[in-house]
């Protein structure tokens, strides 16, 4: 077994761990904070898939933005409420069906090409390459997912005006 | 492709090196404080106070871990090392003089601003783990405070990373033989301070200290930590401090160049890194804090749209000379 081979079975048991436990701990803040641990854990997955611009972005978007606005909120709510929000897990039962269902369901689609044996290594500069493919081929989605976050801001302020 | 054992190595000598200079330059800055105050600052230990930072050390390992009865004892526990870990991370990507250094990745600087922005994590931990109102009430403004400065942060950085065409930190300071990006006309000197402004409002130093704030909150989020927890709370915090400098010296300042034989490079940089570190130190001893609504406006009304625009006007003018890279 190569060390890449044991960070990647590491990382899956980290990640796979941390993600059962953000559905099933009852503590929300403990659950965001194993959400922390996925997030960053599936940055290390790619990492070791040679994505590092991907890493860098994982991590400062989710890890560093989404965790900490979430904490946030749950901060607001919370403890300066005074009282305490636990998390509940009903349909346990339903949710594990779906999720086996959607996991069988992607496995069979994987299965049906085969993996190449080896990964070939990446040449080229992969920042510069996503920066070009961005701004070239993929312009129209690049440009909708901007009009889409635009949307969702002014959506948001719209929510939070204050009536007067 | 090196051996992991001599990568480890590298590394240990690397992390020993940090701890020593981050403890050593919180003397610098208690000398620099005094100076600036007509003190003397730190004299009895040591010539000149010279052994204080290893006294407090001392001090700090010998004394009683107390942990808040009814606190969150995991997050409580683990916060402090939550909080240190990213802080020493940063250092690896940083090259001390070219082919000094333990990785420099070709996303380096986006590597350096994702991993110090996971700092805040360890922050809220502490906040919320202590079951304290002051360490609570800090985190939040912690959290609030640095998703306001982390987006001027990042763009008044990016503007070096236009003007070399690349996010290798090695790359970066290359491009900067002819001419230090501070030294560029306007984009350069704007750049860097808003990179100077954003840096103080990132590391929550004085004037946009109310994270700490000791006359309201105490001591902040750290305010139920004592001893070795507390000290690798600080630990971190300095670290951070340095880390940013550092990036600050090598976006700006020309990292290694300057006069003198290749070996002098790593001394030129941390040299640089430390000026910039007095720089901030410099603002935090001279000016008051401020109100949390102030901080908030100066983000999002003053720093964000200017370094936006600052961004922009520099991308503009690269392409229009032809492209990247153009250092």
């Amino acid at each position: 077994m190569t060390l890449e081979t044991g960070a990647f079975w590491g990382l899956a048991a980290v990640l796979l761990a941390s993600s059962l436990a953000v559905v099933l701990t009852r503590n929300l803040f403990h659950s965001v904070l194993y959400l922390a641990v996925a997030i960053v854990a599936t940055g290390g997955v790619f990492l070791l898939l040679d994505a590092a611009f991907l890493f860098g972005v994982q991590l400062l978007l989710y890890a560093g933005g989404v965790v900490t606005i979430v904490v946030f909120a749950i901060m607001l709510t919370e403890r300066l409420v005074g009282e305490g929000i636990g998390q509940t897990s009903r349909y346990l039962i339903n949710g594990a069906v779906v999720s086996v269902a959607v996991f069988v369901g992607v496995l069979l689609f994987v299965g049906q090409a085969p993996l190449p044996a080896a990964r070939r290594p990446l040449g080229a500069d992969v920042t510069r390459a996503l920066g070009e493919l961005l701004l070239t081929r993929y312009v129209l989605a690049f440009e909708l997912l901007a009009v889409l976050l635009v949307t969702a801001l002014l959506g948001a302020l719209y929510l939070a005006r204050t009536d007067e | 492709m090196t051996s992991p054992l001599r990568d480890l190595v590298a590394a240990v000598v690397l992390l020993n090196a940090v701890i020593g200079l981050v403890t050593y330059v919180t003397l610098l800055e208690r000398k620099f404080a005094a100076r600036m105050q007509s003190r003397i600052g730190p004299y009895r230990v040591g010539p000149h106070g010279l052994l204080q930072p290893i006294a407090d050390a001392l001090k700090l390992m010998m004394k009683e871990d107390v942990v808040p009865a009814r606190s969150d004892r995991w997050v409580y526990n683990l916060a402090p090392l939550a909080f240190l870990l990213p802080c020493l991370l940063i250092f690896a990507t940083i090259p001390f003089a070219p082919g000094l250094g333990l990785a420099d990745l070709n996303i380096g600087v986006l590597f350096f601003l994702a991993v110090s922005a996971l700092e805040i994590v360890g922050l809220f931990m502490g906040g919320w783990g202590s079951n304290n109102k002051y360490a609570l009430l800090s985190a939040m403004r912690g959290v609030n405070q640095i998703i306001s400065y982390e987006l001027p942060f990042i763009f008044a950085a990016l503007v070096p990373v236009v003007l070399s065409g690349t996010l290798r930190l090695g790359g970066i300071v290359e491009a900067q033989r002819g001419l230090w990006f501070a030294a560029w006309p306007v984009v350069g000197q704007a750049a860097f301070l808003a990179y100077l402004v954003a840096m103080i409002a990132a590391e929550n130093r004085a004037p946009f200290d109310i994270l700490e704030a000791e006359s309201e909150l105490v001591a902040g989020f750290r305010v139920e930590y004592s001893g070795m927890k507390f000290a690798l709370i600080q630990l971190g915090e300095y670290a951070h401090v340095l880390a940013t400098s550092y990036l600050g010296a090598l976006l700006f300042l020309g990292g290694w160049l300057g006069p003198g034989p290749a070996w002098l490079g790593a001394v030129w940089f941390t040299g640089k890194a430390l000026v910039v570190f007095l720089l901030v130190t410099w603002v935090r001893w001279s000016f008051v804090r401020i109100r949390v609504d102030q901080i908030l406006a100066i983000s999002w009304k003053l720093l964000l749209p200017a370094t936006l625009a600052l961004l922009l006007a520099t991308a503009g003018w690269v392409a229009y000379r032809g492209g990247a890279g153009v250092a």
